[in-house]
């Protein structure tokens, strides 16, 4: 029996070149999509599942409170790790991470700029299980100046992994011993080429801040283990008891105006909250992981609903096969079995298929998406299951409407020469080729919001000039750097190319300092949280900052070094002062007057409104080196600073880059989403009107008898072809109307996500409706254009 | 009559067809009684409801009313599945356009209704091979059913029917799509095979096929108007 089932389903498939190639690569293309989309979700969705402990470990971030204005950080302060020891004795482990700057890092000759360098205890590998090639986790960073690197690292300085265990890698002025070698593997919050022994930072840095008990001073990422899951919830309700006996009375003791909460973090859950500022890693948005994964089960939906609508327009043609096999005694169960077992067939050809096109669209994929899947990705147990799933999805869910409606035909009605059903329930077919457009529809119009969007971000006035600014980094730890900063300064400003040039601690789109400012208002001192930006004197002219009011810092007031701010218009907004001028602000080491004002400038993504910021002023500092340069004679102007660079700093390795990339860098994430938004709305239109053709070539088929007589009777070839024509416009004419709403609904919440978004304008619906209605109506006019030039009397004598 | 012997009987049988507002009847009540091996020809006018009958008496269709039982068994609330297992156990069907699959070839056609009924491999060949060799087709049982003649289609169509050793063979104008050789040929088989013990029922608008028969029954507006032993046939076989 599964023979002969097997031998009428391939030489259907054989018979119907047509339809069976839509079909197939139909669903083939939307297997394959489902395939990569799982990949990359599956990715996304593994972050931190490689630690061992995983599920009992939670990351301890903070709320600070003041005057109605809430930040929220991934930090919490130093001194709540020993705090925490001592009061909780079910925590198994209390560990805190420190960022250390970016910085030179020399083995003999070599030498690398080398970032994601974290300070951690030796008590961090026992919450975090990282794989040792080389060393024991257990003791290795238990003495000061030991270092712990990765397998990459590894191999950068001494060329193997056996080679590092006891070298010496040297950071101005420090000397770390290798202790231990991790291997790179998995996803983590925690990006870390090294892991430094924090007890040389806080011998080190026995500064004001980290030394005392000050519980504002966020700088710590602090990870505790738990000894068991059930544990977490009393813990984080026993920590409002913690705060109330550490935290409150230290606040009332130093006259503070805020109050403090700590709020738990679940590990697994860090990647994607979005919520708490300067994390180690920008935190990814779990809404790109449900738009992919959506996506692609859309591309799945529409070629599905190809394999139905074409099954059950053309089920006239199986109409008698069913009748007689239930003449002979075939019970409706069997032949439900039959069909599925041929959908079955066709979806297992379509897998085949779409394996080779994965295949041939991995690299590609890769590049666009910046991950690393292999060819032989597929071998995963996980991916086997998913194609498992999908097979058996397509099998048996998309042929169950075919297979059930075939096997319904009554043996009596199919078997009548001169009376076959027609092809199926019309209304149904009719409501899915609008779903099937509908999707099309929303999948374009978001391509097209995006893509404003972005363009929009990309363009906007941001208050200061992006364009031609030049960055070189200069790495921390080393005082030497600085000593040559002036000397460079002045011979890159004798090449006429370079306009100007500026030393700043800090710059746009890089994660600001946080700091206390205490500012006088109305004879007052009110305690706000500020950013804060260090810069040199040429940094706002630089940069193309307006100054509104004031004064820059000049060289010509001695008093601008300690005695002198410069803020944002937000600033003072901030503060409330009217006046700003004059106004008294201290801040850190500075007991200053406000001497100037500049305009609002956008520091971070357009994602944020406008942050107020300090403008605060340094001489020379590690950070970065800015310069503004004309367009002409790029190429030449950075060779000359390239040399400019190398005879000042012969040892350190030069890196650059352009403000304007690395500020849309922070749009990656949409940047990403615009790329698969394109391509998939590309693919749902092209399987739709694969599934339209195939629709339209029925229709042709089944009305070529009455288009035979229309012809004979005068009609013309184009009322012919309009005639054929409407139904189908109708429809796409009503999926239009469906899916605006929708695409309206969600591309705004979509923009919502910025602070700055451009309008959801009427011509986006416009220009996408028509595009869809004109693709379709050329999609069907083909067939209907056959049909109409078709020989009459051939028509009708073939009936 | 011994009810032992009766293969069907039906009880002022009806079939009511409700279109929209329009209710047609196309049976009117019909009392039919058909005994082991009888060879029964139904005629009639143009839509006085011959195939509606014959859908009845073979399970594809059920009636609106009235009593229906085959060998005894009352099927009017038998389910869809029971009939099915019945129709494949007992019953051939032979139809005017000959109905058979396009995707499969004649041997395959023919061995069809052995596959439903579980039969082994090598039993289905060796029935299939018997029956295209009774019905004179066996070379060309590779060939698909558009590559015959109509008679050779209708013969390969009776194969099936006969593949199984059905009971009963139902056959609706088995010779209307036919010329009058080839129409010929396909009676002569059909007699042979209820020479051979198969009660046969069958439609026709031909007298001279109706000739074949022993009975003849006459449908008129859905009722069984008269009921004619066959003298000819009686009288040849009495001979
Ligand atoms: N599915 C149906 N729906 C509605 N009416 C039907 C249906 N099938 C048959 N009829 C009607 O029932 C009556 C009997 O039809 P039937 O097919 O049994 O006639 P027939 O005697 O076989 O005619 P013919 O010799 O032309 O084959 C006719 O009036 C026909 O129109
Ligand atoms: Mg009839």
């Amino acid at each position: 029996m599964l023979q002969n089932y097997f031998k009428i389903a391939i030489r259907n498939i054989v018979r119907n070149k047509v339809y069976s190639a839509i079909n197939i690569v139909g669903l083939a293309i939307g297997i394959s999509a489902c395939i990569l989309i799982f990949l990359y979700v599956q990715d996304e969705l593994s972050y931190e599942s490689h630690f061992d402990k995983a599920d009992r470990i939670v990351r301890i971030a903070s709320e600070i409170k003041n005057e109605g204005q809430i930040d929220r950080f991934a930090l919490s302060p130093p001194v709540l790790a020993p705090n925490l020891i001592q009061d909780f004795p079910e925590l198994e482990h209390v560990t805190q991470l420190l960022e250390a700057q970016k910085q030179t890092i020399w083995y003999k000759e070599k030498s690398f700029n080398e970032d994601n360098l974290l300070y951690a205890d030796s008590s961090f590998f026992d919450i975090f299980n990282y794989e040792f090639i080389a060393g024991d986790p257990g003791t290795a960073l238990h003495e000061p100046n030991t270092i712990v690197i990765s397998e990459t690292m590894a191999q950068k300085y001494f060329g193997s992994v056996d080679k590092a265990l006891g070298e010496v890698l040297t950071f101005n002025p420090d000397l770390y011993h290798v202790t231990g070698v991790f291997r790179d593997k998995g996803h983590s919050h925690i990006k870390a080429n090294a892991f430094l022994a924090r007890s040389t930072f806080d011998r080190q840095r026995q500064d004001v801040l980290t030394g005392t008990n000050h519980w504002f001073n966020m700088n710590r990422y602090t990870y505790v283990l738990l000894k068991d899951t059930s544990q977490i919830q009393p813990f984080q309700d026993k920590l409002k008891a913690f705060v109330a006996t550490h935290v409150t009375p230290w606040i009332k003791e130093n006259n503070l105006n805020a109050s403090m909460t700590f709020i738990l973090q679940p590990l697994s859950s860090i990647h994607f909250d979005t919520v708490y500022r300067d994390d180690i890693t920008p935190a990814g948005n779990i809404n790109y992981v449900y738009i992919f994964a959506a996506v692609a089960v859309f591309l799945l939906l529409i070629a599905s609903i190809n394999y139905m609508n074409l099954t059950t327009a053309r089920s006239a043609k199986r109409a008698k096969e069913v009748g007689l096999r239930k003449v002979v005694g075939a019970y409706r169960s069997q032949i439900i079995s039959q069909f599925m077992g041929e959908s079955l067939l066709i979806t297992l050809v379509s897998v085949l298929l779409a394996l080779a096109l994965v295949q041939i669209m991995i690299p590609m994929f890769n590049t666009f998406t910046g991950k690393q899947f292999e060819s032989g990705f597929f071998l995963q147990k996980e991916v086997l299951l998913a194609l498992l799933a999908i097979v058996v999805f397509i099998g048996v869910v998309a042929s169950s409407y075919p297979a059930i409606f075939l096997s319904g035909f009554k043996p009596v009605d199919v078997l009548k020469t001169d009376k076959a059903p027609k092809g199926g329930n019309a209304i149904l077919r009719k409501t899915l080729v609008v779903v099937q457009f509908a999707i099309s529809l929303i999948m374009i119009i978001g391509t097209i919001v995006v893509f404003n969007q972005m363009h929009f971000l990309k363009n906007r006035d941001l208050g200061f000039n992006k364009e031609q600014v030049l960055v070189i980094e200069i790495p921390f730890g080393d005082s030497t750097l600085i000593q040559q900063i002036p000397g460079i300064k002045h011979e890159l400003l004798s090449n006429p190319n370079i306009e100007q040039v500026s030393n700043a601690q800090d710059i746009p789109a890089e994660s600001l300092n946080n700091l206390l400012v205490f500012a006088e208002k109305d004879g007052k001192t009110l305690q706000n949280s500020m950013n804060v930006m260090f810069v040199d004197y040429d940094f706002i002219d630089a940069m193309g900052i307006e100054l509104k009011e004031g004064r820059n810092y000049s060289k010509d007031y001695q008093t601008d070094l300690k005695g002198a701010l410069v803020i944002n218009e937000a600033a003072a907004r901030k503060m409330e002062w009217q006046e700003p001028i004059g106004k008294r602000l201290e801040l850190l080491d500075r007991d200053a007057k406000v001497i100037g004002v500049v305009k609002d400038f956008n520091v971070k993504s357009l994602h944020t409104n406008i942050e107020p910021i300090i403008l605060a002023l340094v001489l020379e500092s590690p950070g970065y080196l800015l310069m503004r340069i004309k367009p002409q004679n790029m190429a030449s102007t950075i060779s000359f600073i390239e040399n400019k660079w190398r005879s000042h700093y012969p040892k350190h390795p030069m890196e650059y880059f352009f403000m304007d990339e690395f500020f849309d860098k922070q749009y990656r994430a949409e940047e990403k989403m615009l790329t698969i938004f394109g391509y998939f709305a590309g693919l749902t239109i092209f399987i739709a009107c694969l599934g339209l053709f195939g629709l339209a070539s029925f229709t042709a088929e089944q009305r070529t008898k009455e288009i035979g007589i229309r012809k004979v009777l005068g009609s013309s070839v184009s009322g012919i072809v309009i005639l054929l024509s409407m139904n189908f416009a109708l429809l796409v004419l009503i999926s239009i109307v469906l899916a605006i709403p929708i695409a309206w609904y969600g591309m705004n919440k979509w923009l919502q996500d910025f602070a700055y978004r451009v309008e959801l304008s009427w011509w986006i619906f416009a220009v996408a409706g028509l595009g869809a209605m004109v693709i379709a109506l050329l999609t069907i006019s083909y067939q209907a254009l056959k049909a109409a030039i078709a020989d009459p009397v051939r028509a009708l004598r073939s009936e | 009559m011994n009810k032992e012997e009766l293969i069907i009987e039906t009880e002022n049988l009806q079939k009511k067809y409700i279109t929209d507002t329009v209710e047609t009847t196309a049976l009117a009540g019909v009392d039919l009684k058909i005994k082991k091996g009888e060879f029964v020809a139904i005629m009639g006018p143009s839509g006085c409801g011959k195939s509606t009958l014959l859908n009845i008496l073979g399970m594809l269709d059920s009636p609106s009313s009235g009593a229906f039982r085959f060998l005894g068994q009352d099927i009017s609330k038998a389910t869809e599945r029971q009939r099915a297992k019945l129709r494949k156990e007992n019953l051939g069907f032979v139809f005017q356009s000959f109905n058979l699959i396009d995707e499969l070839t004649v041997e395959e056609n023919i061995a069809l209704p052995l596959a439903y009924l579980g039969v082994s491999k090598a039993d289905t060949e060796k029935k299939a091979r018997e029956a295209m060799e009774r019905m004179g087709i066996a070379h060309r049982r590779n060939h698909f059913p558009q590559q015959l003649s109509g008679g050779q289609q209708q013969r390969a169509a009776i194969a099936r029917a006969t593949v199984s050793n059905p009971s009963l063979i139902l056959a609706d104008e088995p010779t209307g799509n036919l010329d009058s050789v080839h129409g010929r040929e396909v009676m002569s088989l059909l007699s042979e095979l209820n020479e051979a013990g198969t009660t046969v029922v069958m439609v026709t608008h031909s007298p001279s096929d109706a000739e074949y028969a022993h009975r003849i029954v006459n449908l008129f507006d859905g009722q069984i108007v008269t009921e004619n032993l066959n003298v000819r046939r009686h009288a040849t076989e009495l001979l």
